[in-house]
Parts: C-alpha cells; sequence; structure tokens
C-alpha cells in the first residue's frame, strides 16, 4: 500500500507536470476568434481602392489590403509575388504582359473571380492602359516597354474589386465588409473561404478620425489593439514598457513648392532654404530620433545611394546664396509654408524649419491655409520597389519624370537626381510607419514596408 | 408795448429762466455725479485689474517655482549641468508641464539664455532667448510684463522666472500667462465699461495691436484709428491720460478713456513701455441722461410758458384791469368828460389809486366848475365893460349934443334950428353907431351851426385873398403884399364853406390891421397827418405873451377901435367845425394863426 502510494504519487506528479507544460503550451498557441481594435488618423469616405480623391496612407492601404487582393504582391525587398494570379509572363519587348488567375478565387459575395472582372477592375483604375481578357488569362498591353508592370500592380490601387449594384464593392480579401460608417468607423469579418485560409481573428473593428493623442489613449484604456503613433509618442511607449513597431523609413517628408522655379533667383533662394534646414537637429528632438534626414526622394534602404545627397545643414552656403539674390528679390521672396493642421509633428517641423530660414536670412510664414508656396508633404511610399515608388513620388508632386535609361538601380540615381534638380522638393526626412500594440495581440510582425498582415495576428480571448 | 403784454413777456421769460436755471443745475449736478461715478467706477476697475494683475501673478509664481522644483525639471538640471546639451528627451517636458500647470508660456533656458524646451515656440529649442538678459535677474522676484517672441509674431505676457540650481549651470524656468482677450474678459467689469489693451510692439498706431474682447456688432463700426491720439500721447509722456473718443456723430457712442501704461522690466528710460491699458466707460447713459433732462426741461419749460402765458394773462387782467380803467377814465378827463369815474374794488393800491384818481376828477371839475363860473363873471365883467365901453362912447357925444340942444334952446333960440339940424346929425350918427355896436354884439351872439360840404380850402384860400386884394393895393394906406402858399395835394374837407371864408377874412382883416406900415400877408394850406393846416401870417409888429394868452377871449381886443369879437368869431367857427387854432408870435416878428380841422371830422361827434 506504502509503495503504491509512492508510485501514485510520482505518476500524479508527472501528469500535473504534463498538464501545466501542455497549459504553458497552449498560451502561446494562435487562437481563433475575437476581435482587434484599430484606431488610424484617416478618415476615408470611400474603400474604392481606385478613388484617388482619398489621401493616401499606410493605414488605408492596409485596411483596403484586407479586403481587396492585387495580381501580384511585393514584398518589403520590393521582390514581386504571385496574388490573385497564379504566374505571368511578359512579351517581346515587355510591352504585352499575360496574367493567369488563381483558380477557385471568389468574391465576398460568393461569385468566382474571372479575367473579365478583373479586366474591367484594371481599367477603371487605369484608364489608359489596355487590358483584356482572353480566357482565364488577363492581358495588358502597354505602348512602350514597361518592365515595373507586375510591381505596379501590386500597387493598392490595382486591387481587383468587383462593384456590384448599387456600387457595393466586393473583393477577395481575407476579411469582407460587415458594416461600413465612411469615414467613422469599419467593421470587417473574416472570411471563411480566403482561397490562402481563414483568419484567426474573426473581426476587425476600425475607428476612423482618431488623433494620436486619442488613439494613445483609446490603447492605454484597452479600446484598442493597435494604433498608429508618431515618434515622440512611440519613444515615450517603448520607454514605458508599451509594444512598439516600426516599418522601414517609408513615408518621405518633404517640403514641397507649388511650382518649378521661375528665376535663378528664386533658384538660388530655394537653394538657400535646403542648405539652411538642420535636419538632424530636428531628428533627434522634434522625431526623438526616429526616421532618417534625408536629402533623396528615396530611403537610402530602398535606393542604396541615399547618403549621397548630403543632410548637412550649411549656414554659410545658405547665407551665400541669399546674398546673391537681388534684394527686391530678396525681400518678396517671403514664403508662406503650409502643413496639416491636424497633424502636430507636421507643426513643429515647418516652424523649425522656419527658424532655420530665419538664420539664413529667410523668411518663411508656418500657415495652415489651403494654399501655400510651399507645403509639407508627407508621401507614405508606394512600394518597396524603387522604380514604382520614385514614379508614385513624381506623380505625387506633380513631377514629370525623367525618362530613364534603363530599368536597372544604376539608371534611379540619375533619374532621382534629375528630379531633385527641378528644386520641386526639398527632402526632409524619411520616416518609418509606427505602431503600438496592446499584449492581446498576439504575432503581429509588421512588414518592412509597413503592411500590417492582420489575417496572421490571433488575440487572446481572455483580455486583461 | 401794452403793459398787459409786458406783464405777460415778463411772466413768461421769469418761468422760462426759471425752468433753464434749474434745468442746467439738474444737468450740471448730474454732470459733476456722473464725473464723480466714472471717477470711482474707474478706480475700482483699476484697482481691480491691478489686484488681478498681482494675483495673476502671484498665481505664475507658484506655479513656476512649483515646476523648478519638480522632480523632472531637476533631472534635467542635473542632466544639463554635466553633460553636452541634448533638447530631444525634454522636447514634450515644457509642453506638458505648461499644460499641467494651465500656463501659455512655458520655457526652460540654460544659463546663457539658449532654450532647451518651449511650451509655446517648440521648434524654437537650441536657440537663444534674445530678451534673457533683461529679466534673468527676476528670478526669485515677483511677476512682471513681457512681450514674448512666438511663431505668430509676439504676444503679451505675464511673467515670472525661477532658477534651478543643481551643479554649477543653472537652468531657468520661464512661464507665464498671456495678456489676452481672455485676460480682460476675465475682469469683471461693470455695464458700460470695458477694457482694451494696446500692445506697443510698434513705433507707430497699428490697429492690429489692440486687443478688444468686445464683440459686440457696434465694435465693428467704429474705427480703432480714434484712439490713435490718446495711445501716442501715453507713449509720449508715459503717464496715465484720459480722453474722450467720439466714436461717432452720435455723443450717445462717445466713450472715455482712461489710459494706463504698463511697463516691462528695467529701471529708468530702459525700463520699455510693453502696453497700454485702456479703460473704457460710455458716456451713453450720461448723455442720454442729459438729453432726458433737457427734454423734460423743454417739456416742462414749454408748459410753463403756456401756464404762464395763462396764469399771466390772468394775473395781467386782473393787475391790469384797473389800470385800463384809470387809463380810460383819464383819456375821458382828457377829453372833456370830467364826470368819468373808475370803479374801486378791494383795498389794494390799484384801489387806493383809483379812488385817489376819482378824488381828483372830482376836485378837477369842481375847480373847472368855479373856474367857468369865474370865468364867466369875468366875461360878464368884460361884456360890461366893453359894452359900457362901447356905449359910452356914443352916449358921451348924445349926451353933449342933447345938452347942447338944452343950452341952446335956452341960451340962443335963433340958432336953435341950426344946433337942432347939426346935433340930430350927431344923434342920428351916434344912434347909428350904437346900432352897429348892437348889431356886431347880435351877430356874435347868432353863429349859425356849420352847414358841412366837401371844401377845397385852398378855394376858400384864394376867394379870400381876392377878396381882399383890393383893399390891400388900396391907394392912401401901405402896401401890404399877399402871397399865397398852398399845398396842391390837399384833399377836400368836410367843411362849411361860408363860415370857413368868413373866419379867415376876420384873421386877414386882423393881419391887415396888424400891418398899418405895410408888410406881407401869408395864406398857407398844408396836410399834416390827418389834419389840414390852414395859416394866416403877417408880418406886422407881433403880440406879446400876455396878448397870445386873451386874444382869443371875447371882446378882448388890443386894437382902439376893435369890439373883441373878431378872433372870438374865428374860434367859434373852428370849434364847431372840431378843430382848433392857435397863435404864433413874437413881438416884432409878426403873428401866425394856425388852424388845424381834423380831415376825417364828423360834426355829429361835437
Amino acid at each position: 500500500m506504502k509503495h503504491f502510494g509512492w508510485q501514485w504519487l510520482v505518476v500524479s506528479s508527472l501528469s500535473f507536470g504534463a498538464l501545466l507544460i501542455n497549459v504553458g503550451s497552449a498560451e502561446t498557441r494562435p487562437q481563433y476568434g475575437g476581435t482587434v481594435h484599430v484606431a488610424m488618423r484617416e478618415a476615408p469616405m470611400s474603400l474604392d481602392p481606385s478613388d484617388t480623391t482619398q489621401a493616401d496612407s499606410f493605414a488605408r492601404r492596409n485596411l483596403l489590403a484586407l479586403i481587396f487582393e492585387t495580381l501580384v504582391t511585393v514584398d518589403d525587398r520590393g521582390r514581386v509575388h504571385p496574388g490573385l494570379a497564379a504566374d505571368w509572363q511578359a512579351g517581346p519587348g515587355d510591352q504585352r504582359w499575360q496574367f493567369h488567375l488563381r483558380q477557385g478565387v471568389k468574391f465576398h459575395d460568393g461569385s468566382p473571380l474571372t479575367a473579365e472582372i478583373a479586366a474591367s477592375s484594371l481599367r477603371t483604375a487605369n484608364p489608359s492602359w489596355k487590358v483584356f481578357a482572353e480566357g482565364d488569362s488577363l492581358i495588358v498591353e502597354r505602348d512602350q516597354a514597361d518592365a515595373d508592370l507586375p510591381a505596379e500592380l501590386g500597387l493598392t490601387r490595382n486591387s481587383i474589386v468587383k462593384k456590384n449594384g448599387g456600387g457595393k464593392l466586393s473583393g477577395t480579401g481575407p476579411f469582407h465588409i460587415e458594416d461600413w460608417q465612411p469615414g467613422k468607423k469599419l467593421t470587417l469579418a473574416a472570411e471563411e473561404n480566403h482561397w490562402r485560409g481563414r483568419g484567426f481573428v474573426d473581426a476587425i473593428e476600425v475607428e476612423m478620425g482618431k488623433n494620436f493623442r486619442e488613439q494613445l489613449n483609446e490603447l492605454e484604456l484597452g479600446r484598442a489593439d493597435l494604433v498608429e503613433v508618431v515618434p515622440e509618442q512611440g519613444h515615450r511607449v517603448a520607454m514605458e514598457g508599451g509594444r512598439v513597431s516600426s516599418s522601414q523609413p517609408m513615408e518621405l517628408v518633404a517640403l514641397a513648392f507649388s511650382s518649378d522655379p521661375k528665376t535663378a533667383d528664386e533658384k538660388l533662394i530655394r537653394s538657400a532654404l535646403a542648405h539652411s534646414i538642420d535636419r538632424s537637429s530636428m531628428k533627434s528632438v522634434l522625431l526623438q530620433g526616429a526616421g532618417q534626414p534625408a536629402a533623396s526622394l528615396l530611403p537610402n534602404w530602398m535606393s542604396g545611394y541615399g547618403f549621397v545627397f548630403s543632410t548637412d545643414v550649411d549656414l554659410k552656403e545658405a547665407r551665400h546664396e541669399r546674398d546673391q539674390v537681388r534684394d527686391q528679390i530678396r525681400t518678396a521672396a517671403n514664403w508662406t509654408v503650409g502643413y496639416d493642421a491636424n497633424d502636430s509633428a507636421a507643426r513643429v517641423l515647418v516652424e523649425r524649419v522656419a527658424l532655420n530660414a530665419k538664420d539664413a536670412g529667410l523668411g518663411l510664414q508656418p500657415t495652415t491655409a489651403a494654399t501655400s508656396d510651399l507645403r509639407l508633404v508627407r508621401i507614405p511610399l508606394a512600394s518597396a520597389d524603387p522604380w514604382i515608388a520614385l514614379y508614385n513620388v513624381a506623380e505625387t508632386l506633380g513631377m514629370a519624370m525623367p525618362k530613364a535609361s534603363g530599368e536597372l538601380v544604376e539608371d534611379l540615381y540619375p533619374a532621382e537626381a534629375a528630379l531633385l534638380a527641378g528644386q520641386r522638393v526639398i527632402p526632409l526626412f524619411h520616416l518609418p510607419a509606427e505602431y503600438a500594440t496592446s499584449p492581446v495581440l498576439n504575432d503581429w510582425r509588421p512588414a518592412a514596408d509597413g503592411s500590417w498582415r492582420l489575417d496572421e495576428v490571433w488575440v487572446e480571448r481572455d483580455r486583461p | 408795448m401794452m403793459f398787459r403784454r409786458k406783464l405777460l413777456a415778463v411772466f413768461a421769460l421769469t418761468v422760462f429762466l426759471s425752468v433753464a436755471g434749474v434745468a442746467w443745475l439738474v444737468s450740471e449736478v448730474t454732470r459733476r455725479a456722473f464725473v464723480h461715478s466714472d471717477d470711482e467706477r474707474t478706480t475700482a476697475l483699476l484697482t481691480q485689474f491691478r489686484r488681478e494683475f498681482n494675483r495673476q501673478g502671484d498665481d505664475i509664481e507658484r506655479r513656476v517655482e512649483a515646476i523648478a522644483g519638480s522632480e523632472a525639471v531637476n533631472r534635467m538640471a542635473l542632466a544639463l549641468s554635466h553633460a553636452p546639451v541634448d533638447s530631444g528627451p525634454y522636447f514634450e517636458l515644457a509642453k506638458s508641464a505648461a499644460e499641467n500647470n494651465q500656463l501659455d508660456f512655458l520655457e526652460f533656458a540654460e544659463s546663457d539664455g539658449t532654450i532647451v524646451s518651449s511650451a509655446q515656440w517648440p521648434a524654437k529649442f537650441g536657440y537663444p532667448d534674445e530678451a534673457f538678459g533683461s529679466f534673468s535677474g527676476a528670478s526669485g522676484q515677483g511677476a512682471f510684463l513681457k512681450q514674448e517672441p512666438v511663431q505668430e509674431g509676439t504676444a503679451l505676457g505675464l511673467f515670472a522666472v525661477r532658477a534651478t540650481r543643481v551643479g554649477d549651470r543653472p537652468v531657468y524656468v520661464i512661464g507665464g500667462r498671456r495678456l489676452d482677450k481672455n485676460f480682460l474678459l476675465a475682469l469683471d467689469l461693470p455695464a458700460g465699461m470695458r477694457a482694451l489693451l494696446y500692445q506697443n510692439r510698434s513705433d507707430h498706431f497699428s490697429t492690429d495691436l489692440l486687443i478688444n474682447p468686445s464683440t459686440s456688432s457696434a465694435d465693428k463700426e467704429y474705427s480703432p484709428a480714434q484712439l490713435e491720439p490718446l495711445i501716442d500721447a501715453v507713449r509720449q509722456y508715459g503717464q496715465e491720460m484720459t480722453a474722450v473718443v467720439a466714436w461717432s456723430g452720435n455723443q450717445a457712442d462717445d466713450e472715455a478713456f482712461h489710459a494706463i501704461p504698463l511697463w516691462g522690466v528695467g529701471a529708468g528710460k530702459d525700463r520699455p513701455l510693453l502696453a497700454i491699458l485702456l479703460i473704457g466707460n460710455s458716456r451713453r447713459t450720461y448723455v442720454e441722461l442729459k438729453r432726458h433732462i433737457r427734454s423734460a426741461a423743454l417739456l416742462v419749460g414749454a408748459g410753463g410758458i403756456v401756464l404762464a402765458i395763462v396764469l399771466s394773462s390772468w394775473a395781467a387782467a386782473r393787475v391790469t384791469r384797473p389800470v385800463e380803467q384809470l387809463a380810460r377814465a383819464a383819456q375821458e378827463v382828457a377829453a372833456g368828460n370830467w364826470n368819468a369815474r373808475v370803479e374801486v374794488s378791494g383795498e389794494d393800491e390799484l384801489a387806493l389809486l383809483a379812488d385817489s384818481f376819482n378824488q381828483m376828477t372830482a376836485e378837477l371839475l369842481g375847480q373847472k366848475e368855479r373856474l367857468v363860473q369865474a370865468e364867466r363873471v369875468a366875461a360878464w365883467r368884460e361884456l360890461a365893460r366893453r359894452l359900457a365901453h362901447e356905449l359910452k362912447n356914443p352916449l358921451f357925444p348924445l349926451q353933449l349934443t342933447v345938452e347942447n340942444l338944452v343950452r341952446a334952446r335956452q341960451q340962443s333960440p335963433e340958432q336953435f334950428d341950426e344946433v337942432f339940424r347939426e346935433s340930430s346929425r350927431t344923434l342920428l350918427a351916434e344912434i347909428s353907431n350904437l346900432k352897429g355896436i348892437i348889431g356886431r354884439f347880435s351877430e356874435f351872439s347868432k353863429m349859425p351851426p356849420p352847414q358841412l360840404q366837401l371844401v377845397q380850402v385852398n378855394d376858400v384860400m384864394r376867394g379870400v385873398a381876392k377878396l381882399f386884394q383890393a383893399q390891400l393895393e388900396a391907394p392912401g394906406r401901405a402896401k401890404v403884399s399877399c402871397a399865397l402858399q398852398l399845398d396842391p395835394l390837399l384833399e377836400p374837407l368836410a367843411a362849411d364853406a361860408e363860415l370857413m371864408h368868413r373866419a379867415i377874412s376876420n384873421l386877414v382883416l386882423n393881419a391887415m390891421d396888424a400891418m398899418p406900415m405895410g408888410g406881407t400877408l401869408t395864406l398857407r394850406t398844408r396836410g399834416e397827418s390827418g389834419k389840414v393846416l390852414i395859416e394866416v401870417a403877417d408880418t406886422g409888429s407881433g403880440l406879446t405873451t400876455e396878448e397870445c394868452e386873451r386874444i382869443f377871449t371875447p371882446y378882448y381886443t388890443s386894437k382902439q377901435h376893435g369890439t373883441g369879437l373878431g378872433l372870438a368869431i374865428v374860434q367859434s367857427v373852428v370849434s364847431d367845425h372840431g378843430g382848433r387854432i392857435r397863435v404864433e408870435s413874437e413881438p416884432g416878428q409878426g403873428t401866425t394863426f394856425v388852424i388845424e380841422l381834423q380831415r376825417g371830422w364828423d360834426s355829429s361827434r361835437s
């Protein structure tokens, strides 16, 4: 009896230990169900990817990517992967491209993805393109060689959208629209039969139009699981032990002029302004060390040559250039610098730029007015593909993209240098997209290009 | 002007002046009371402003001191004391501390004035505070005014400075609050008062620098530029001043402003004039009150004048009625009605006057009767004397003739017949003379009443001249020339032509008698204010004053053989025509008889 008791004790202990191990391992295992609560600053009024009237942002792109999918995807190194297209091939001269659609993909309304629907969607997004269906394939014909067409098709605006009666949109993404209050709230539900498999969470609720402070408050109050943060917030959250993640510097912060310089004097003044800006103090204080000072449009990690463009302040050169300008021009050059009134970081950046400019003898007046001589802009780089990103920046700023001599990275530098030589833009920083997440959000691994990948996260059911 | 009207005017003027005087007095008292009230309110507001200013200053001091003593600032001071300045960790510190302590301005600065963190201008880290040298010495002292550069320009604020000393390099905490609309709105102003603040940031006046918390629509219509003279004066002399600003043509919109200079940190002339507090006090209440008083005064004045007219009419009538009765009675007396009487009522001075008047007229009437009696006696005596004289002259020859006849009968009967014939002629002549005398007296007594008809006086004058022309030029007597000076514009008048001819003829006869040595007889007519003047002038020896007084008395004559009835008849005729006759003469200067006849005379009135 005594022997049996000792054995029973050993077996019981081992069994309890095994149970504890199982319980421990169960905590790290993904769970289905639950709702992820997201807060974002942008307040899009439309979910149509081809609607160019809506401001571009990482948050909007990521939201749309949950609902709609593209023929191809571009990873954070700029490499193209199959999406709704299983494979593709280019014709001679890279003018005619044929994409073979993935079989068995269905829209959220249950209808199958067809080449005709895909062609119609792409024609809507790119009216100048010649797109048509050919069996199960999709044919895209361009006027000239376009080696980057697959990467371009990975842009959000080229998502495949089926427009049903009444303007209702239907996609093929891992989540479908459950409730949509334009500009306020979006509720997404997991698509059970997604071709890549169902996501872990049942739903995603997105609160829109929340400024950064409100978002952080929501996070701290446990009402949001994923929020955007600005650098100084991210620094504080991290200091306080919070979970902060950031992408590669994917957002260009720059001063954009409303027009090309008209005179040599104006060029000198623009150059003097560019030389007067002390980016390093802005980064260390205003951005709390986040981001990268930039004098180029593309970040160094993307182009590899960003360091060539000097970001150092050169007040001596700035004053010298200013002194070369005729007095009457110099006096008249009292520019207004516009910024987004809802963007507190933009305000201090502009104010600092004005102070720096004053050191060089230039007058800049910050303003929140819609029109101004130059404006602080934030341009989320469209793709990790440098060519696509550069094209998109040029298009956003209204600059004509110089004709590239080739499609190689070596050809990228002269193209970007030519854009910068036009003096329409003064790059300031490349900022990462930063997010703070709640402790219940697991497997949150945003991509280097800022993609959310919310279909891979899961939440613990017992929220703290 | 009639006495009654004068009385009325005096009464009305008295009432008007009284009301005007009272209105002026009330207006003046009101003005003084308003000025006194205005001074009191301004003083109270100033006291309140200073109390609020000091309270805010104390509050800012406490908050800045609390920030300077906070753990975060001490850690920052410690970090900055032994490491190169890195503003990064403190970028948000000033802003959050300012928000927590309800400050509009907060900066952390190094000992050289370099800004480490700024709440009001976050981008200004690393830049020096230009005014640091002027106020760094105020650390530990009270609050002070300061113009703070901000992104939008410059803002006026109430500041306090405290230093946190950890290690060798102190960190200055400079905090403050804006002196802006909110500050002014926080002042509890009485109705009709307001406070404005002019920020003295420019050498020249600018309306953009004026902080006006008022949002009334009326303010938008007013040009703040009208405050420029007052603000310029305060800037020039650096002392409190007062001025009334007329915002519009309406006096009710006027506003009295008391301007108070607000100085910054410094000593003497180095102390900058940072702002001017303008305390406005609307004069609307005063002006409207003054208008009300004026309206009331005008109303009361007008009513008073009307009342005065009514009352003074009644009073004047009451006072002047006896006087008018007296005047009428006096006029009647003057017109010859000696029986005129005034009704005596009451016992006042007017009653006494009326009684005296009645006594006077009674006495005058008595005197007149006595005079008439005396004159009548005198006239009878004169008549008797004249009759005796006239009759004595023919009677004496008659007596002598009869005595001569008797004597001749007795003594010379032979000569009696001749004497009788002679005496008979004499007796007849004297009897004829007596008849003539009696006839003239009879004629005087039988003067007929005038038969009036329209008569051209000039024609009468010409007729008389023509009648006497032969006599005037008769040989054997000194020549008398006749001059006719007749008014050609003389209009006809109602008169008896025959009587007038007779009267003027008598005057001409009289004139001829007055010029035995010859001379000039002038017959003159002229019209004069409703009258017709007829003049008969001679160049004779003239009359004495006594003769002039008695010359119209019947039976008075200065001539040897006159009856004394000629001029009496003339006076009678003139009197019967409602006119009067006077004589103008001096001895040796000739004599002029002037007959005045009324042109519109009606004989029935006589």
